[in-house]
Formats: C-alpha cells, structure tokens, sequence
C-alpha cells in the first residue's frame, strides 16, 4: 500500500539558479544586509522574549549553537519496545522485522537494493 | 540572465516507489518505507494515524532536495551550477540552505567534509548514482586515477541567496545532504499534523527526530556493515539526530583499487584511517551526517576532533575495535545523550 496521497512534487515556489550581473549583485547584497539587520534585531528580541515564557524546556527538534546541555529523557510518548529503524551507511537499505514469539522478541533484517532506484 | 534548470524537471524513477508499510512489532507507532535518493528513506510516526501524511510531506521535501541538490541528475539546480563554469548565481532558497549547511559543516570541521571535492569524486569515477557505478563493474568515465584535492571550501563566497563560485570548482553537498533531508522532512512532518505526537525520519540511515518522543526514547538501531545480520547495539534517542559513515559500502573497484565515496578533500583519495564505520549523534542530522564524515577523514585524530566537538559517538575500526566517546551508551537499549547546539543551521534551530 502506498500510505501517501502525495503526488508530483509541488515545483511551482521554487525558484532556480541564475546568473547575475555584477551590478545586480551589489544592489542585492546591499538590500539583503539592510533586512538581515532588521530581522536580526527583531528576533532577538522575539528570541530574549521566548526564553523568559518559557524556561529551559526540551528543545523539541535541533538547536542553537552554543546552547549547553544533552537531551536524553523523553516525554509521555507511547512505549515501544522494537527498534523502528536503523542507522548505518548509507545507500544500504536494511528492513527490521520484530515479532515475539514465546515472549522472546525475533528480529529478522533483510538487506536488500532500493526499489526504484534513481540511475 | 541565464536561466538554470527551471521547467525541464521529469520525474525520476524513485519518486514512483510507492510507501511500503512495516511491521515492526509495536502497534503505537506506524513505519513505512520507499527507494529515495539512490537510497531508501523511513519513516516512523505516532500516532499511527499520521503516517499517511508523514509519507506525503516526506515525499515532497525529498523530491524538492533531489531537484535542488543531486549531482547525479543532469536537471539538478546543482548540476546547473556546476556546468555553468563558475560565476556569481542567485540560488533558489533550498539550494542556498544546502550550500550554505555545506559551507558551515567545511568551517566547522576544518575543512574534514568540504563541499568542493565534486570535481574529486568525478575523477575517482564515482560521477553517476552508485547503481550505475557498481553495475558496470569497468572503470566509468576517465580511466585512469588521477587524484584531485578539493580547491578548498573558502574559495567559495554565499551570502544569503549569492553565491560566487570561481570557475573549475564542481560542488557536491554529499556531507551534509542527506542530514538536511532528514532535519527537513522531520520538521516538515511536525508541520503538517499540528505538532501531534512524534517522528523519526531515515535517509539512508541518517536519522532525525522531532515532536514528542516514545517514552524513553525512538529505538535505533546500530549497524557497523551494511550486510550485518544482528544489529550491533539498540540505542534510545529522544531528540535531534544520529548518522552513519562507513568506507565498507558504496565501494567501487577502479584501475586495480578498489574504492569508497568518502574522499579525503585534501589529497583527493579515499579516506584510509583506522576507522572503517562512525555514528555519531547531534542536535540536529545536518550536524551528525557531517561529524560521522568528518571523523572518518579525520582517521587518528578523529577521537580528538570528535571529544573536541563534544558528540556523542561509536566508532568501529577495521579490526572490529570498538570506541565509544562523549557519554555513547555501552548497554543496549540505552539514551544516547544529545548535545543541543547545532554548528552548521547558523541562526538556530533545523
């Protein structure tokens, strides 16, 4: 089955490589330096005024350099026992199957080449 | 102005690969699986009822990252760029975030992964999908090896969208790639159901999370050799990313040597240290993608570069010697504890 109702990606907002002129270049840099400042100035205060809400919590996903401290814990997500996937190198496609039989948990891993893979 | 590869786009062959649901032995989480990249991609979510639109947005995100940064398809932003014979380009937004992930990865390990070996990797054959390579079995492209050191990452300048890229230089993001499709489709996902529950994206076994985890963690597991049968350790991740670079897969035999995808940027040859397969995990898998890189050419001084960064890792030498470093768990089934500082999303969070 194909869990996904997804179909040709949407290409229509991206916007490609192009070469500029050196004129152009300049008005942009000197444009984008403009906004970046404002935008920096904004979020840093938007930043100063989210810490203060709330706390040091968990970050939920990535970081910021410098930020100190590990995340180990987990929060109140469901228990699951049987590994869901696998790091290794890449290009591999490793599958990992879990049963339990006789309350001893089986685990069967097939190694095989991607389906559809792009040439 | 020229444009690049705007309106000639096709669908490639993975992105016809339907999601294949598996059973993992857990009903609270929903795992689906498809060919992506010239890899596969995973996708595990909870609740269970999110993993029709986890599959979508994964799909998205990776086809958009395909057309923005693969080297191997002739419609590729990237492939634009790089027959474009150097320049100063106004790239799209996803191409700008892969470079510059690139560029901030090169900095950050000292120029361990560097984003201009493309034109090395194109002299060691490996200049088409890896399929394509280890299909032919014959030297591909120019027959003799000829060693090319990366001209060096600082050569090249972006700022926000621009980018100059003096000619001869071919960029390849394989570094960082993949670990930013993971960040990416991780978030993506979160965005799409509401911030409901949790998920774990694979790419090729780099893998982020994002949201809420299971309790105690996603169960990961650890593979040294990609045709290991038991994996060699079950660990628990709660946040941010963990990655996978092994010299004992995508491996290609060339004029009499026998080859790997992970070139060492400063002589242009596979890295040859100590270390034959590297995990490491990070706050976020642009980070981990680029470390377990790094520490691969870094060889010897990998456990240095690696204790320095202060990332948890497990590496494995060709002798089966395993080290672990920065808090990796020793028993199965255990946390890995993840720094929370990304270095290569300047700006912050994935």
């Amino acid at each position: 089955m194909d869990p996904s109702s997804g179909g040709v990606p949407r290409r229509e907002s991206i916007r490609h490589a192009r070469r500029m002129s050196n004129w152009t270049a300049a008005a942009l840099i000197a444009g984008t330096g403009t906004a970046a400042v404002a935008l920096a100035y904004q979020a840093h205060q938007a930043t100063a005024a989210g810490v203060a809400a709330t706390g040091a919590g968990v970050a939920p996903a990535g970081g910021t350099a410098g930020t100190a401290g590990t995340a180990t814990s987990a929060a109140a997500g469901p228990a699951v026992a049987h590994s869901v996937a696998t790091t290794t190198a890449s290009g591999v496609t490793v599958t990992t199957t879990t049963r339990t039989v006789n309350g001893k948990t089986v685990v069967t891993r097939v190694r095989h080449a991607p389906a559809g893979q792009d040439d | 102005m020229t444009s690049g590869a705007a309106g000639t786009t096709r669908p490639v062959p993975w992105q016809r690969a339907p999601w294949q649901r598996v059973a993992t032995g857990d009903d609270a989480v929903a795992v689906a699986e498809r060919a992506a990249l010239g890899t596969s991609a995973r996708v595990a979510v909870w609740p269970p009822e999110n993993l029709g639109a986890a599959c979508a947005v994964t799909g998205d995100v990776l086809a958009a990252l395909d057309l923005q940064a693969s080297r191997f398809r002739p419609d590729s932003e990237l492939s634009w760029l790089n027959e474009a014979g150097g320049g100063l380009f106004m790239l799209g937004d996803g191409l700008a975030e892969a470079v510059g992930v690139a560029l901030a990865a090169a900095r950050w390990t000292g120029g361990l992964t560097d984003p201009t070996v493309g034109a090395a990797l194109v002299s060691l054959g490996y200049d088409r999908d890896f399929a394509a390579i280890s299909q032919g079995g014959e030297p591909l492209g120019i027959p003799a090896l000829a060693p090319v050191p990366a001209p060096g990452w600082p050569l090249v300048r972006l700022d926000g969208p621009l980018l100059r890229l003096p000619p001869g230089i071919r960029l390849d993001l394989g570094a960082t790639a993949k670990g930013l499709g993971s960040d990416r489709a991780a978030r993506a996902v979160m965005s799409a159901t509401g911030a409901e529950g949790g998920v774990l994206v694979s790419l090729g076994g780099d893998i982020a999370v994002a949201g809420t985890p299971p309790r105690d963690g996603w169960p990961v597991a650890v593979a040294e050799e990609p045709d290991q049968a038991v994996p060699s350790q079950l660990v628990r991740l709660a946040a941010g990313a963990v990655a996978t670079s092994s010299v004992s897969c995508r491996r290609w035999r060339r004029g009499g040597a026998v080859l790997h995808h992970i070139v060492d940027p400063r002589t242009g040859h596979p890295a040859d240290g100590p270390w034959r397969t590297v995990t490491v995990a990070a706050a976020t898998c642009a980070d981990a993608n680029a470390a377990s890189t790094a520490a691969i050419v870094a060889g010897a001084r990998a456990q240095d570069w690696l204790t320095t960064a202060g990332l948890p890792a497990r590496l494995t030498g060709h002798d089966g010697r395993v080290r672990r470093l920065g808090g990796w768990p020793a028993d199965d089934g255990a946390p890995v504890p993840v720094p929370r500082g990304s270095h290569v999303y300047p700006g912050g969070p994935r």
